[in-house]
């Protein structure tokens, strides 16, 4: 029997061994599933925003993991790491169809050539993220809901409980933080 | 990259520098370097780095969403992978996906339907609607390969993926004249007759719905889909304003009963047609051109009737440059094409236009012969009696319908569960009330049929002779479509099946199998086949019959849309095999129909409970009543759960779930189950429509429960019904189990007259040696031996135990008789001072009994057992053992027949009485 989220969540924070990588899992298909679920239903051409993604996920989780489910604050700050990782992969696979893959017809091309960043160097912002969380797991944290959820610094700020001055100069640290690494790891 | 330490030792200085205004932060890097200029370098460097990252809005912008091409390509969707995004409609996204055999590829398009089907059957009518679409196979149809839910609640369907264009588009850029332009026009109608044929309704005719190849074949897209998405929002009847989830959508090809709300038709196709047709010949659409509002385009659906299509193409009517561009695109000048318009076709197109729906063709083939007409250069407007024409006669009529034919419905449903349930006892235990309760769908449908078309109004009617004007109205029909025929050949063949007319059902199905060969349509092959097998097998030709089973299940190609058929096949196969009497080979068949279900996207609540009642059924006729209970509960439960717990197949469920638990010794359980069964026969406040045989089960569980006066009361209902309705088979039931219940009352008199009247019948009805003549003989024993002849008695006892013994040695069956019959011995023998030899019958029947019983389960039989072991005993002084064999009994009572039974307390009696004795 698969343990539900919430009970993930309730083992990570007791440090059982294994929850935290068993609750990465079970967030991720999920996150996966809905992501496929909301763009089917809505058609096409059709993109979904993160954040709309986690307030779905939150909404649709809760409902099904009743009372005792964590609140939308604690849920985001485990689910945001997760939704990182679906991005990265997201892009990286992106980064495999236009390499020729797969299928490409001309009905799609304009869809994939767009957009700034590259899945390599999402990738690489996402290992020096889990340098980074080792370090100092909170910027770590406020990057992966900013960056990689579109959450406002206000909005990470209600979340964590602290100012919105707070967010954004851990923020700031953070993307020292990264670029020095990312640039490091360019030039040997 | 930083090493841990050196950012250790660097961010808390960095969150001071970040903190301060910009203008402070050099004066304290100064100070800083005074005590430590390695980390004032590194401060300062990473500070600098700072303001570039914020002017060039490092990590600003959001990462990309994620867009549906990437997430979902690749995706299987059934045996389909995605390939690409093909578009989206009304309806939802399109796809194009391929399915990879080996190096052959398939392509086709999935459309995922925007339609949320959570809630009450929503996925059961999605897929009820899917199977019906997947029939809909004809060259210029584009077929539904498959249908299902994605794993996430997503509905799709998979269709043939057509590369074409508009029909509109496709005349255009060829030029194509007047003619070129009708001759292809009528592949729509063709394909569009052959839907309304199976009662299918387009509902969304439009230039877009309809595609014409690269090599120029006619393909109409999207069959019923609008049904699929209209049904979804509940109970009123969505106009095409209202339909695309508030998205705006222009009615511009609605039909005026589509914008009103009124009932959607065929004729409401035949709209489609006229408006597309209109579109084709002049070049424009008859609300003129546009753009209109939806408000004014309503207007115009509804009220305003449309300019004559030779009208629209003089120069006057839209600038002289546009009108002799659409005639030059037609291969005409506008004179010649105004001429061409005028007359045959502008009638044709105003009749498929007409307001009312009465008022039009009410078919697609009725609007193609007037347009053959006109093509052959003959006079139109005569309109023959085409099957397709009553079919949509019958359409149209369909709401009233539903309403008006409760009364005949009722008449007619009475009728097949009256004579299934006299099906099942024909055979003696080899009853098949699942034949007809297979087939109560097409039977629903053909009620429809039957009732609109066939039925003389006002006149009370038998089943048979509405068969017997079915057959002759379908011989009138001059319809070229066989599969067609095939269809309604094989429903009035299983309905004489079901009224066991054999010869007739024979000779309707035969026909309909040869007629089938020429069909190329697998599906309709393998029913044929497989429906005349059954047949085949009732009337004994077993080796013919497994033959057809076998070339009908060859028919079909391993693919999700022939699931369903193979699933009917495979029950059949299961009758076959069960007519035959290899019991463990029908049950095997309807485990693989279950299989093949399981995996068929086109499953439905109906075929599980199907399945469920006929294993139970399969599993009952070999003996295996436990299992056989087990299906039934699940089909009970299945059933209830759709909400048909009040429906003449609920209580067939129920009847023979009871027939399980009586042969278990469980009456008490099988007598709640009869009388919910009764509860439902039983219309209204009489017992008039309760069919014999089930009054007559009622009984025989009454008389176990030691309910005598009440079971004699119900056997008498039995009997007389039986007799009014002349239902041999249900008397002759009612006549033993009265015998047994009179001679329990010591009513021998009644017991004896039953048995006078009992014995011809049987004598005629079953071959000697039978396991009927042998219970015959025991109760004629137990007659004997209660009016005093108890010599006849013990002969007529002998006589039945090793009839049934001889059964046993030959033919392995009749092995559930014999305790009965050595019971029955044993009260004899008590009775006539053997006590041994009673014993030995009584402790002979406990054993076949015990051995049959699950472990420790508890059974009124062996609560017989146990008694009559008891008495024997007793009367041979035994008398430890004997009160021991009747506690037995009383554990046995209570449990099967409830505590209070007088027949527990009468063994408790005898239990506690051999404890005073001693």
């Amino acid at each position: 029997m698969e343990r539900s989220i919430g009970s993930l969540i309730d083992a990570t924070e007791r440090r059982e061994d294994g929850a935290s990588e068993a609750l990465f899992e079970a967030l991720y298909h999920e996150l996966h599933r809905l992501a496929k679920r909301e763009l089917v239903r809505h058609g096409f051409p059709v993109s979904i925003s993160a954040t709309t993604l986690l307030h779905q996920a939150y909404l649709e989780m809760a409902a099904r993991g009743g009372t005792s489910f964590p609140d939308e604050a604690r849920f985001m700050a485990y689910t945001a790491r997760v939704m990182r990782g679906l991005i990265i992969d997201h892009a990286r696979n992106r980064l495999a169809q236009k390499r020729g893959g797969r299928f490409e017809l001309t009905a799609i091309a304009s869809d994939i050539a767009e957009n700034a960043v590259d899945g390599q160097e999402l990738a690489r912002i996402g290992e020096a993220l889990d340098e980074l969380a080792k370090a100092e797991p909170a910027l770590a944290e406020v990057v992966d809901l900013k960056f990689f959820c579109g959450f406002s610094f206000a909005e990470v700020a209600a979340m964590r409980g602290i100012s919105e001055r707070t967010v954004q100069r851990m923020w700031q640290k953070a993307r020292i933080y990264l670029h020095r690494s990312i640039s490091s790891g360019l030039s040997p | 990259m930083f090493n841990s330490q050196s950012w250790q030792e660097v961010s808390p200085y960095l969150d001071r520098a970040l903190a301060m205004p910009e203008e402070q932060r050099e004066a304290w890097l100064v100070s800083l370097g005074g005590e430590n200029p390695a980390l004032a370098d590194l401060l300062r460097s990473l500070l600098q780095e700072h303001d570039v990252l914020s002017r060039e809005r490092f990590l600003e912008e959001t990462p990309p969403p994620i867009s549906a091409a990437q997430a979902l390509t690749g995706q299987m969707i059934g045996a389909y992978a995605l390939v690409a995004p093909l578009g989206r409609g009304g309806m939802g996204s399109v796809w194009l996906a391929a399915r990879t055999d080996g190096r052959f590829e398939r392509r086709a398009a999935v459309k995922f339907l925007n339609i949320a089907i959570a809630g009450l059957g929503g996925e059961e009518r999605f897929k009820r609607e899917g199977a019906i679409l997947a029939r809909l196979a004809h060259p210029h149809i584009a077929q539904l390969l498959d249908a299902g839910v994605t794993s996430s609640g997503q509905p799709y369907l998979i269709i043939e993926y057509v590369e074409g264009d508009d029909i509109v588009r496709y005349c255009d850029a060829h030029r194509l004249e007047v003619g070129a332009r009708l001759r292809l026009f009528l592949d729509v109608l063709a394909a569009l007759a052959h839907a309304h044929t199976n009662l299918v309704v387009h509902r969304d005719i439009k230039p877009s719905n309809v595609l014409v190849t690269v090599d120029g074949r006619v393909k109409l897209l999207d069959f019923g889909i609008a049904k699929l998405l209209a049904q979804e929002s509940g109970s009123g009847t969505p106009t095409q304003l209202t339909r695309d989830g508030g998205g705006a959508l222009t009615p511009l090809f609605a039909a005026p009963e589509q914008v009103t709300g009124g009932p959607v038709t065929t004729a409401t196709d035949v709209y489609g047609c006229g408006l597309l047709l209109y579109e084709l010949l002049t070049g424009q659409h008859p609300a003129g051109p546009g753009p209109h509002s939806p408000l004014d385009l309503v207007k115009v659906i509804v009220e305003t009737e449309p300019p004559h299509m030779s009208e629209t193409v003089r120069p006057a009517a839209a600038g002289a440059e546009t009108v002799h561009a659409r005639a030059a695109g037609r291969a005409a000048t506008p004179d010649r094409l105004g001429r061409m318009l005028r007359g045959d076709l502008d009638t044709i197109v105003a009749k498929a236009l007409k307001k009312n729906p009465q008022e039009r063709y009410a078919s697609a083939a009725a609007m193609a012969d007037d347009l053959r007409r006109y093509l052959a250069h003959e006079p139109i407007g005569a309109r023959p009696d085409t099957l397709a024409y009553r079919t949509a006669k019958f359409v149209r009529r369909n709401r009233t319908a539903v309403v008006l034919t409760g009364l005949a419905v009722l008449a007619i449903a009475a009728g097949i569960i009256g004579v299934l349930v006299q099906a099942r006892t024909v055979r003696a235990q080899r009853d098949f009330a699942f034949r007809a309760l297979g087939r109560a769908q097409a039977v629903d449908q053909f009620n429809v049929f039957l009732l609109s078309d066939a039925a003389p109004s006002g006149k009370p009617f038998t089943v048979n002779e509405l068969l017997a004007r079915a057959e002759h109205i379908l011989n009138l029909q001059r319809t070229k479509n066989d599969a067609n025929r095939v269809e309604l050949l094989a429903t009035i063949g299983i309905q004489y099946s079901i009224a066991e007319q054999d010869t007739q059902a024979r000779r309707v199905l035969e026909e309909a199998y040869s007629l089938s060969k020429g069909v190329w349509e697998p599906t309709v092959r393998a029913d044929a086949a497989c429906n005349l097998a059954s047949q085949l097998a009732r009337s004994g030709e077993f080796a013919r019959a497994e033959s057809l089973f076998q070339e009908g299940l060859h028919e079909l190609p391993n693919a999700p849309q022939y699931s369903i058929a193979r699933f009917n096949c495979l029950r059949r196969g299961s009758e076959i095999a069960q007519e035959l009497g290899n019991e463990r080979q029908g049950i095997a068949r309807l485990e693989e129909a279950r299989r093949v279900l399981a995996q068929s996207p086109f499953q439905s609540d109906w075929d599980h409970m199907l399945t469920f009642l006929n294993l139970g059924e399969a599993y009952r006729m070999a003996g295996q009543n436990d299992k056989a209970i087990a299906e039934f509960e699940k089909a009970d439960a299945l059933i209830s759960s759709t909400g048909r717990q009040e429906t003449q197949s609920a209580a067939v469920i129920l009847n023979d779930w009871a027939l399980a638990l009586q042969q278990l010794g469980r009456p008490l359980e099988a007598e709640r189950l009869l009388r919910r069964s009764i509860d439902i026969h039983r219309a209204d406040q009489t017992e008039d429509a309760v069919p014999p045989t089930v009054l007559g089960n009622y009984a025989l569980i009454l008389r176990m429960l030691g309910r005598l006066d009440a079971a004699a009361d119900y056997v008498e209902r039995s009997s007389a019904k039986a007799r009014r309705t002349q239902d041999q088979v249900a008397l002759y039931h009612a006549l033993y189990t009265g015998a047994s219940i009179y001679f329990d009352r010591h009513d021998f008199v009644r017991a004896g007259a039953a048995l006078r009247e009992l014995e011809p019948i049987m004598l005629h009805a079953f071959p000697p040696g039978s396991d009927w003549l042998a219970a015959l003989a025991s109760q004629q024993a137990l007659l004997a031996w209660g009016t005093g002849h108890p010599e006849q008695a013990l002969r007529l006892a002998d006589q039945g135990v090793a009839s049934v013994e001889t059964e046993m040695k030959v033919k392995g069956q009749g092995d559930y008789l014999l305790p009965t019959l050595l019971l029955r011995r044993a009260t004899i023998l008590l009775g006539t001072g053997r006590p041994a030899q009673a014993a030995a019958d009584a402790s002979r029947a406990l054993a076949v009994l015990q051995a049959r019983a699950q472990p420790n389960a508890f059974s009124s039989y062996l609560g017989d057992a146990w008694l009559a072991l008891g008495r024997a005993l007793q009367s041979q002084e035994k008398a430890e053992e004997a009160r021991a064999a009747f506690h037995a009994a009383v554990s046995h009572f209570q449990h099967t027949l409830g505590p209070d039974n007088p027949r527990t307390l009468d063994a408790l009696q005898l239990a506690d009485g051999e404890l005073h004795h001693r």
